[in-house]
Formats: C-alpha cells, structure tokens, sequence
C-alpha cells in the first residue's frame, strides 16, 4: 500500500460512513471532489474547453504574476493574495460543511453556537430598546437620562452585531477578496480596523510632522479613510506632486465607516504662501464646496463634477510654488457640517469671496468639524513656470532668495577675565 | 621556621624604638606595626631606610617627572555651558549652549549640532524655558522673534515662521547646448591660444595641440564612437540571459587564465628541479 493510500484511508473511511447516514446529493458531490477535482473548476472546464487557461485566466485561481499582469491590463484583478490562488488551484474547494476533519467541525459548531446566542441577544436589547421608547420621558427619569440610555444600548447593540459575524471565516474571506458589503456593520467594522492599523497612521504621522495640524486647524482627528487621486493614480499623504498634474482638478474616494449619510465641506488650503513685505506666509484656500453627500457606499468624490451652482464655492485652482519658496502643503480637509444640515450655498458664496481666508475662521463660523484629512506639497519644477502663466499669476518672473543675515557685531566680553 | 626566628630580634628592636617613632610622626601610618610583610622578607640597607625617612632625599628632577594619572584626576576644562544668557540677541548659527549629552534641548528655532551644542536657526531673543505640554522633564532653549516675546507657544497655535528672503527678478537658466569647444590651454608661438580657437573650427578637424600636434581634441577622440553610430545595448537587470552569457565568458576566461599559470609553475618548478 502507497503511503498517500494509507494516509488517505481513514478519511476515505469517514466519507463512506457520512453517505449511508447523509443526504445523498451532497456526498455525492464531496467524494467526487475528493477523488478528482473542484467541482466548480470542472464546470469552469467544460464552460471553456476551447481555451486554456493562460489564456483566460481565471482570476480566483491565477497565481502566475505574468497571467496576473495581463488580467490586471484587462482590468480585472485577481482576488485574494497569490499564496491563496495558489493553494486553490490545487485543492478540492471542498466547502466547510462537507471538510472531513472532526476537530474543524467542532470547532465550526462552537462558533455557530456563539453565533445564535449573539443573534437571540440582539433580539432581546431591541426588544429593550423599543421599550424604553415607548416609556414617556417624565416615567424616565427625564430626557437627558432617557437618552444616555438609549444611546448606550445601542452602541451595544452596535457591538453585538460585529460580535455576531466577527469569528465567519467566510465574511473575513469575502472582506480579503474586496467583496465585503460596506452597508453592513462587521464590514465597516473590519475595514475601519484594516484602516486604523497602518493608513491612518501614516496619515496622522505626516499631518503632524509636517505641521498641518497646529498651521491649519488645531485639531483633527481623522475618522473617514480619505484617498486622494490626480487623474487615476493615488497621491500618498505627503508626496510631491507635478505640477502639471496637479493642475487638474482632483478626485477624493472618502470612505465613511459609519453608518446613514453625512453632508461634508471639502476645503483645500495652501498654508505657505510666501508674503515678503510682511517676512512670513499666508493662506490661499485652492478649493471649497459644502453640502456634499457621503456615506458608507457612495465614496467616490469628483470635485471637478460637483455642482457649480449648489455645492461649489471657490472652484479649483491650480496649486503653485514660485521659485526658491520653501515647499508648499496643500492639505484636503474634510468636515462635517453639524446635524447632516445643508449650508446654504448663496450665503456662503456671497461671504466667502476672499481666497486668503483661514481655513480657522470658515470653521468657527459654520459650525465644521474636521473628520477626514489628506495632504500633498508642491514645490518648483519644470512645467510650474507654464502652469502659473497659464493660471495668471503675477509672480512667476520673480525668484525669492535668502537674505543675507548680518553677523553679530564682534564684541570683547568681559575682558578682565582673559589672560 | 627561618623567617619566625628572623622575626624576633626585629620585634624587639620595634619595642624599643616604637614610642619615639609615634612621637616624631615621621612615618604616618594606620596599622599598629611599622614593619610591612615585604620588608620582612627584604635585604636589610631597604629596612633601614625606611626606618629612618630623614635621610630620603626626593630630588628636583624626580618631582618634575609629576604625579601618575594626574590628569584623569583634574582635565583641562572644555569651556562648556551656556554661551548667550536668556533674552540675548542671536543670529542664525550662532552657539547657544554648549554641553555634553543633553542637558537643554533644542526647542524653537534652534537646533542642535553633531555635539550636542545648542544654536539658533533664526534672528532673535534666546529663551530657556520647560514645556510640560511636550515633555515633563525636558528642558529647552528657544529662541523667539519679540524681545517680550513668551516661549513656549501655545500645542494647537499656528506655527510662527519667518520667510527671510527677497524677490528678484527670475534669471533664466537654460542649459545651454555644449558648444565645440577646445580641452586645452597651452599658448603656442605667436601667441595663438588653443583655447582661443572659435567652437566651429574646434569641431572641423585636427588642430595644432601642445606638443606640436596636429590631432583632433579629445573631446571629439570621445565621441568617436557617437559618431559612427556604434550604440552599447542598454543593460537591463532583468536580461538573465546575457547574464548568464557573460559570466560564462568570465569563468571561462579565468579557467584559461588560470591554466596559463600552472603550465607556468610546472615549466618553473622543472627548470629549477
């Protein structure tokens, strides 16, 4: 007897006992699987037997970099990692239920046990919670109390349904593969958590260091995942960006990981614009529009296809740098208008006429909290000479250069000291 | 045995001369015995010069020689410490604090150097202050653009910059295209200058060069590869087969060489046997 025969046995053994008692149909299936290969990869097969599969690779099971590319310029990509698709192409894809290993199905049976009691304890703290709704506010203690309590219950019932899905390996797959349904809680839970874990880090390192936050705003604490995009490729936060193409007006992708909608004002502000008459640096907002709708499922953010007569007020505007100024951060805030309410866009665009406002003032004023950020710099390269002439500005044929700093004055101190 | 019965008349003569001795405190010493073990077992003109330290003569040309390990004891001084006191004018890059290791940070506007020293990166007036928002225990210097100006500045106020710098009209840089020019400078007779011949004629053909000859420039001599249309392939990482081409050709190069040199030994070893 062959050794993989031997090692096969009681696994063949398993298989043979679970078809006398389970349904028929299933088995039938999984021995089969067992015995030769996937069934969904043979019905792939037999779809496509005139081709082989380099070349139309299927993009669950490539794993060759060079198929892998060739999808990608179909604009296709391969799901999940390489190692994943690799393993796949050579395994069963038996599905859990039907995995012959005891041990795994225990294990399936605890989780799905977990499972049911975290569902049965969301019915009851609903049941709490339209209860408590129902009570009129005197009998509850007041409003205040009233309302601390309901929104404790239903953060905790927030909780509950991520705890419910949280341990599925099959939500964690489909949030790997890039399938996950960002309407749902666990979803938002996972992506925010992926998000937290090393992007928003990034992103909190490089407004701080580069001292966005305390020029800007004084604070931010950054909740929506922002991402920032000249033409088709993403901006890193912090990166240089060619002048040329930042001429273009961009597009943000703001991903919302909580629930319902938000109404945000996008601004962009350059905080280094250099002022030599008064030896320092001013502002110039380079973009502003209120009233944008975002939530969890709609992200994507065109900021050159906002409505003009609702949603824009200062259109975009080129970012420049004049030669020998120190670099410029242009940094994309986004904030939430308080209560989701609209602004109203003439009063605003009547207001807020002046580019060289504070990005400060405008928040005191409408009521702005910042949620979201994104920053990239400018500075002088070849193509920032047409730019600026192009766009109109008066300082293109002047060069800053650094002041000479006069020496102090050499002055003998304390003389009776020296020997 | 020997040394117990040397011992003995020593003891003896210690009696004897032990209260006198005390008295003169000539030989300051804590333990009650005046005879260490090592002079025990010394010759005896060694003890009797330690007994009697009146004659010991430590002469001017000893001391000069100086004390061991003086100067772990008392360095010279480094001239650390603060070089401009609190509210004191600076300019950029002039030292603040000198130290060793990290006694002051550097806090605004300032920064601090390869040895720990403290100077200003901008015109103004040195603080030394603590900043318990930033750090609890760390103390800096700072330097601030008022004269009763306060440091630190407030976690969230914007940063106060200076631009230190003027506009001037913007001179235009265009790289120009390399003209023909001649490499050398050597005058010849006549007081003609090869640098002196114009771009165009440089470029025609040989000229007359130092050491009297005619010969195009070097420049040119450069280019020659350029002009021939004679192109390198561009190499490229990824070319694993002329990789492995050429490292072939190396090994086998080397195999070569290398036999070359045995048949050389083995000729040498035979002509010597």
């Amino acid at each position: 007897m062959a050794h993989c025969e031997r090692a096969a046995k009681p696994l063949l053994q398993c298989l043979q006992k679970s078809y006398t008692k389970g349904l028929p149909g299933l088995q039938v299936q999984a021995t089969r699987a067992f015995q030769t290969t996937a069934i969904a990869r043979e019905e792939a097969q037999t779809e496509t037997k005139s081709q082989p599969f380099h070349k139309s690779p299927d993009p669950a099971l490539v794993s060759s970099p060079r198929l892998e590319r060739r999808l990608l310029r179909q604009g296709i990509s391969p799901i999940g990692s390489r190692r994943r698709r690799a393993a796949l192409e050579t395994s069963p894809n038996i599905p859990f239920e039907q995995l012959p290993y005891q041990c795994f199905q225990e294990a399936r049976n605890i989780l799905q046990a977990d499972r049911e009691e975290k569902l049965k304890d969301i019915v009851t703290i609903r049941e709490k919670i339209a209860r408590l709704e129902a009570v009129p506010t005197e009998q509850a203690g007041g409003l205040q109390v009233k309302n601390s309590k309901l929104v404790a219950m239903n953060l905790h019932l927030d909780h509950l349904k991520v705890l419910a899905d949280v341990n599925d390996p099959l939500v964690k797959k489909k949030f790997e593969d890039g399938q996950g349904d960002m309407s749902k809680p666990i979803y938002r839970y996972l992506a925010d958590k992926k998000w937290r874990e090393y992007r928003r880090k990034i992103l909190v390192q490089r407004i701080t260091q580069m001292k966005v936050i305390p020029d800007v705003l004084p604070h931010c604490d950054p909740v929506v995942d922002t991402k920032l995009y000249f033409g088709r490729t993403a901006t890193q936060p912090g990166e240089f960006v060619n002048s040329r193409v930042s001429a273009t007006t961009p597009k943000l992708d703001v991903q919302l990981f909580e629930r319902g909608e938000k109404l945000v004002t996008i601004a962009v502000v350059d905080s280094d614009i250099p002022n030599v008459e008064k030896d320092g640096f001013d502002y110039r907002t380079h973009y502003l529009a209120v009233n944008v709708p975002i939530s969890a499922t709609s992200t994507k953010v065109d900021l050159s296809k906002l409505s003009s007569e609702s949603q824009v007020v200062l259109p975009w505007m080129a970012p420049t740098a004049q030669k020998g100024s120190p670099y410029h951060r242009l940094s994309v805030f986004i904030m939430e208008q308080k209560d989701a309410k609209p602004l109203n866009v003439a009063d605003i665009k009547a207001k807020e006429t002046d580019r060289s406002k504070t990005l400060r003032t405008l928040q005191a004023r409408y009521h702005l909290k910042a949620i979201g950020a994104h920053l990239f710099r400018t500075q002088w390269d070849e193509t920032m000479e047409e730019v600026m002439r192009e766009n109109g500005y008066s300082d293109v044929d002047m060069e800053l250069r650094r002041k000479r700093v006069e020496p102090l004055p050499y002055k003998r101190r304390n003389p009776s000291t020296f020997r | 045995m020997l040394q117990q019965r040397l011992i003995a008349p020593f003891r003896v003569l210690e009696r004897a001369i032990g209260p006198t001795l005390r008295s003169t405190q000539s030989i300051p010493r804590s333990s009650p015995s005046i005879i260490p073990r090592s002079i025990i077992s010394a010759s005896a003109p060694a003890f009797s010069n330690r007994l009697f330290p009146l004659s010991q003569v430590r002469h001017a040309s000893h001391a000069s020689q100086g004390t061991a390990n003086r100067h772990s004891r008392d360095p010279a001084g480094k001239r650390l410490g603060a070089k401009r006191s609190g509210g004191e004018y600076v300019v950029p890059g002039c030292i603040i604090f000198r130290q060793r290791g990290t006694k002051w940070f550097p806090g605004e506007n300032c920064a601090m150097g390869r040895d720990h020293t403290i100077y200003a990166t901008e015109a103004g007036y040195v603080r030394y202050y603590l900043n318990p928002e930033l750090h609890s225990e760390r103390k800096y210097i700072g330097v601030c653009f008022e004269k009763d100006g306060k440091l630190p500045t407030p976690r969230n106020a914007p940063s106060r910059r200076k631009l230190n710098r003027v506009a001037v009209p913007r001179i235009e840089t265009v790289p120009a295209p390399i003209a023909g020019q001649s490499d050398l400078v050597a005058s010849i007779e006549d007081g003609v200058k090869v640098s002196s011949v114009e771009a165009v004629n440089a470029e025609s053909g040989s000229q007359l060069r130092p050491g009297y000859m005619y010969r195009e420039a070097n420049w040119q001599i450069g280019r020659a590869a350029e002009k021939a249309g004679i192109t390198a392939k561009q190499y490229s990482r990824n070319n694993r087969w002329l990789a492995w081409r050429k490292r072939k050709a190396r090994a086998e190069r080397a195999a070569q060489m290398k036999s070359l040199k045995n048949k050389k030994k083995a000729s040498k070893g035979k002509g010597g046997r």
